[in-house]
């Protein structure tokens, strides 16, 4: 190790771009990973803060890209009717119409609820400022004395002045925060003029909501349809808890034959539906180490022949190739090591950076993210050094010392 | 070979292949040498004197011939027993001095004392002491005048007591006043230590130094010096 490091020492430019290679490597690795796992788990965290157990979701889409009207109000009433040992499994559906808009200078998931249901989709989280959807719920009311036995009712029956009063949105503080939103705000999305009626602290399910009988009629017509339905579960019979959950999804599953889920295993569908970008992320990562250890390679290597004499004199004063290996993998060792801190410290401050520029952005570097980082910094470097170390350990001792 | 002997060689041959040409550097060396000897072989340029010593240092395998190195012959050793033979038995002194440039004075003897799995405080510390270099310890091989560099090679080659010590010209770098100091500083370590020395040089004032010199002319040792070689220079026994 003291050879190593005096031949690193020895060459410092040359050490210190090697050091720099190996941690934009690692950086990008671990942003890349941070960035992905980040943003969905956010995603997956504020989903599971909604006051339910299930979620319905479509046959075949990725959750990722549910949206539009998927579920015809034909399926409410068969989720709400679900039984599960004769008994009712559904407490309470909460519909959910999904859109995207752009706010906050980026694109935004825009949450259509019922807003009677919205005590559910805030949990815990507290109003911070302005109200919860007062109009909204007027406007709901009076839509339910328009509709006829089949719960649909004329869109023409409703003036634009009437429909304004409902264009109201309840934000996230993160989002109006990076908006520069507040109480009041007038947006124009879908072609209406939307005000902020209200702001809440983050950690709710979606960044932005409206009621949705509002986007109902935006966009179907009135027609009282949804892209998913978060469920909530009436009590399991007393003494068979166990289970409750699953048995209750697998009902309704076979009920709608529609997609259901444990509300927990969102992070999963999230996952499922990014496995192709994970992939690719996997695949760009790997790329960028294996080109970061080949310049470690090709450094040690030029090293070796660099050193051909030196390498001469440690074989007439006995080194074995064992020593020699040792050298080249310490040397890679001391590199990567170093190239790998070095690179933890830039992947945080790029974290800071983009946390700071895309402030909706989420990096999450954790501990795992680090362990895989060392592990993957280290092991490549000594894996770069086996080559180099054995073309010393193959030098003629004499011919080596003829070297110039 | 007599328990006495530390080298023996018999018949030593030795050819390169030169750009597809045979080319035959040594016809047959003969060379026994006792524990205790101060061996100088001497003879002009592109004789084969480094290529012996090579051979005899282990780094070289010759075309033919037998060599035993303290009792074993060597000939019979894979590659990897003639380096830890290399390692227990032999110390190495080169023209070049052959230090590493990364290393301290003190480094690079420590180093060699690291590869015989020595001791590194007390024997490297001792060993420059030996050669008058305790005030340079720290410094590096370029930090050191070329009289300097080649003491540091002589406390790294002995710091760790090695049985046979094989100096290929030592003093070539060196002018005659340096040349002469190093030859007496390897002849009291010699006697201090109790090594077994060859030398090669092409430097007959240093004939004097040796208990013994041979004479290589065209890849053969002989006793004898060259026709064309001044007698009283030559087959000298140091005190005679």
């Amino acid at each position: 190790m003291p050879l190593a490091l005096a031949n690193l020492l020895h060459r410092k430019l040359r050490s210190a771009l090697s050091i720099l290679a190996v941690a934009i490597g690692i950086a990008m690795l671990l942003v890349m990973l941070g960035l992905t796992h980040g943003t969905l788990d956010e995603v997956a965290a504020r989903v599971q803060s909604v006051d339910a157990e299930l979620v319905v979701l479509p046959q075949h889409e990725n959750v990722i890209f549910t949206g539009g009207a998927a579920f015809s109000d034909r399926f409410r009433p068969l989720i709400e009717s679900c039984t599960v040992d004769d008994r009712p499994a559904v407490r309470a559906c909460l519909p959910v119409l999904f859109d995207t808009i752009r706010l906050g200078g980026q694109q935004q998931r825009l949450f259509g609820v019922d807003p009677a249901d919205f005590p559910a989709f805030l949990g815990p989280r507290r109003l911070v400022s302005g109200r919860l959807f007062e109009e909204g719920a007027r406007f709901a009311a009076w839509l339910d004395t328009l509709r006829n036995a089949d719960g649909h009712y004329d869109p023409t029956a409703v003036s634009d002045n009437e429909l304004e009063s409902a264009c109201e949105l309840v934000i996230d503080q993160r989002l109006a925060a990076v908006g520069g939103y507040e109480v009041g705000h007038v947006e124009t999305i879908l072609g209406r003029r939307f005000r902020v009626a209200g702001i809440v602290e983050s950690g709710v399910a979606g960044r932005v909501f409206c009621p949705i009988q509002t986007l109902q009629h935006i966009k179907n017509a009135g027609l009282p349809w949804a892209s998913m339905f978060f469920v909530q579960l009436a009590a399991a019979p007393p003494g068979r808890d166990a289970g409750w959950a699953d048995r209750c999804a697998a009902a309704l599953a076979e009920r709608t034959r529609a997609r259901v889920e444990l509300k927990t295993a969102y992070g999963d569908l999230l996952a499922e539906s990014f496995s192709q970008i994970f992939a690719f992320i996997a695949i760009a990562s790997a790329l960028s180490i294996i080109v970061c250890f080949l310049f470690i390679l090709l450094t040690l290597y030029t090293g070796v022949v660099e050193r051909t004499r030196e390498i001469g004199i440690l074989r007439a004063l006995g080194a074995d190739g064992g020593f020699l290996l040792r050298c080249a993998v310490s040397e890679a060792v001391l590199l990567c090591g170093a190239g790998t801190a070095v690179g933890i410290g830039l992947a945080f401050a790029s974290k800071g950076l983009i946390e700071h520029l895309r402030p909706l952005l989420t990096v999450r570097i954790d501990a795992t993210f680090l362990l895989l980082a060392a592990v993957i910094g280290v092991a490549g470097g000594a894996a770069s050094a086996l080559l180099p170390a054995w073309r010393a350990a193959r030098l003629d001792p004499s011919a080596a010392l003829s070297f110039d | 070979m007599s328990a006495e002997c530390i080298l023996e060689a018999r018949d030593l041959r030795h050819v390169y292949t030169d750009a597809g040409a045979p080319c035959a550097v040594l016809h047959g060396v003969d060379l026994s040498v006792r524990r205790g000897e101060f061996v100088i072989v001497m003879g002009p340029s592109g004789c084969g004197k480094s290529t012996l010593l090579h051979i005899l240092g282990l780094m070289m395998r010759p075309t033919a011939g037998r060599l035993r190195i303290d009792g074993q012959d060597v000939q019979r050793l894979s590659a990897a027993q003639r380096t830890r033979l290399r390692r227990a038995v032999l110390g190495f002194v080169f023209q070049r001095f052959n230090l590493l440039p990364v290393l301290s004075a003190r480094g690079n003897v420590e180093l060699a004392l690291r590869l015989r799995g020595a001791r590194l405080d007390g024997p490297a510390a001792a060993a420059l002491r030996d050669v008058g270099l305790e005030g340079a310890m720290g410094r590096k091989p370029r930090g050191l005048s070329v009289g300097e560099q080649q003491r540091v090679a002589i406390a790294r080659a002995v710091a760790g007591r090695p049985r046979l010590l094989l100096a290929d010209e030592p003093t070539g770098a060196l002018d005659s006043a340096n040349a002469a100091a190093l030859l007496d500083l390897l002849r009291r370590l010699h006697g201090a230590h109790g090594l077994t020395t060859v030398m090669i040089t092409h430097n007959e004032h240093l004939a004097g130094h040796a208990d013994r010199v041979l004479h290589m002319i065209d890849g053969r040792l002989c006793d004898a010096p060259a026709a064309d070689a001044p007698p009283d220079r030559l087959h000298t026994r140091r005190g005679e």
